[in-house]
């Protein structure tokens, strides 16, 4: 299981790597936006991607509708990690198709909570 | 002073409605030279008050320029080693970009002392907990002399570990303490910037009064586009979020949300 994280502050892709290395998942890679994360996801290596939404370049709800918009890359599952909370943009994440939406600041239970619900839903569906 | 402006274009105001009075009583009287005579009293009044008005708006322009020190393309350009030749701006900015720092680099060394004290906790866990089994067989009697041996050895070597793990951790906390420390500072700089924001503020909405007299009395109106949002852009972390129906306060609200658009 290799996971891609994306924002644009170290501080919080280190955040989200320890939690993840705490739940287990000690195979992860980084990008600060959508535009460097895209090639990285191209190279068809990655299981499943937490980003932000409020990016430099690409943002993180562009990268979303990218990702689904591309045959090989559409089946990822993609957990938002985000300090966005208007009403509005969760409709918008859901609608481009999001698997979950973590609000920050976040703690490590509701990371883990909606990674492993995630999952869930991905075994159930097999 | 600012009663005193607003008197002379109330007085301008007032000079209109007067003449035209005047106007309209010299046109039905016959009288043309008399009524020429006011338009143009009129035209001389709307230039006077005109030119008052923007002289009031350049002055206070240049004060408001003069109060931030902001410079002219020519000194940004040019690179100032003297800290005091710095705008208010340009201050303020740094001052941000400091933040910026400040925080991250506290975050980053909280970060370093967690990474440091995890594996030292989890060290002494595995330990702790194989010699609690240990002493458990030997509470029960089930221990051979070889083995109490060697959980004697096992135990004064664990005594020394604790010891220098606690120091360790000891020392990482303290550290971490240290660090947030971070926030009193930036605090500090943060209040500093809102008070030059709402100083900016103040200037500028008292510079659109006065530029609104001028466009007033030389009929000037201006276009108001109003700038699209990018959608895709966010909006950052939502404050004040109670007032504000629109934005959802906890995680709670989010997946219960997700959950009504059935996710």
């Amino acid at each position: 299981m290799k996971i891609l994280i994306v924002d644009d502050f170290s501080t919080m892709r280190r955040i989200i790597k320890n939690l993840l290395r705490d739940l287990g998942f000690t195979n992860t890679v980084e990008a600060d936006d959508g535009t460097t994360a895209l090639p990285i996801l191209q190279t068809g290596t990655i299981d499943f991607l937490v980003t932000d939404w409020n990016m430099p370049g690409m943002t993180g709800i562009e990268l979303l509708r990218a990702v689904r918009a591309d045959d090989k890359l559409k089946t990822i599952p993609v957990l938002m990690v985000t300090a966005e909370a208007k009403r509005d943009q969760i409709i918008t994440a859901a609608q481009a198709g999001v698997n979950g939406y973590v609000v920050k600041p976040f703690t490590a239970v509701a990371l883990k909570e909606k990674i492993e619900k995630i999952f869930e839903r991905i075994d159930s569906a097999k | 002073m600012s009663d005193f402006k607003e008197s002379k274009l109330g007085d301008f105001e007032s000079t209109v409605k007067d003449g035209a009075v005047d106007l309209l009583n010299k046109l039905e009287a016959g009288d043309f030279s008399g009524a020429i005579k006011i338009i143009q009293e009129l035209s001389e009044a709307r230039h006077k008050s005109f030119y008052y008005e923007v002289g009031t708006l350049t002055r206070s322009l240049h004060d408001a320029i003069k109060d931030f020190q902001i410079e002219s393309i020519d000194d940004v350009i040019e690179v100032t080693t003297d800290e005091d030749n710095n705008s208010r701006i340009t201050d303020a900015s740094d001052r941000l970009t400091y933040v910026i720092e400040m925080t991250s680099s506290a975050a980053n060394k909280t970060m370093d002392m967690v990474d440091s004290s995890v594996p030292v906790a989890s060290e002494l866990q595995t330990q702790a907990e194989a010699l609690h089994k240990d002493w458990n067989r030997l509470i029960q009697r089930d221990l051979t002399p070889q083995e109490f041996r060697e959980l004697y050895k096992r135990i004064d070597a664990f005594l020394g570990y604790t010891k220098n793990s606690a120091n360790t951790l000891h020392g990482n906390l303290n550290t971490i303490l240290l660090e947030q420390g971070y926030q009193d500072l930036t605090g500090q700089v943060i209040a500093r910037v809102n008070e030059l924001i709402r100083d900016v503020e103040e200037k500028l909405v008292h510079l659109v009064a006065v530029a609104g007299r001028v466009d007033s009395i030389s009929g000037f109106e201006h276009e108001i586009t109003e700038k699209e949002r990018d959608e895709n852009r966010g909006h950052g972390p939502a404050v004040n979020t109670e007032n504000n129906p629109e934005v959802l306060n906890s995680q709670d609200e989010v997946d219960d949300l997700l959950s009504s658009l059935g996710f």
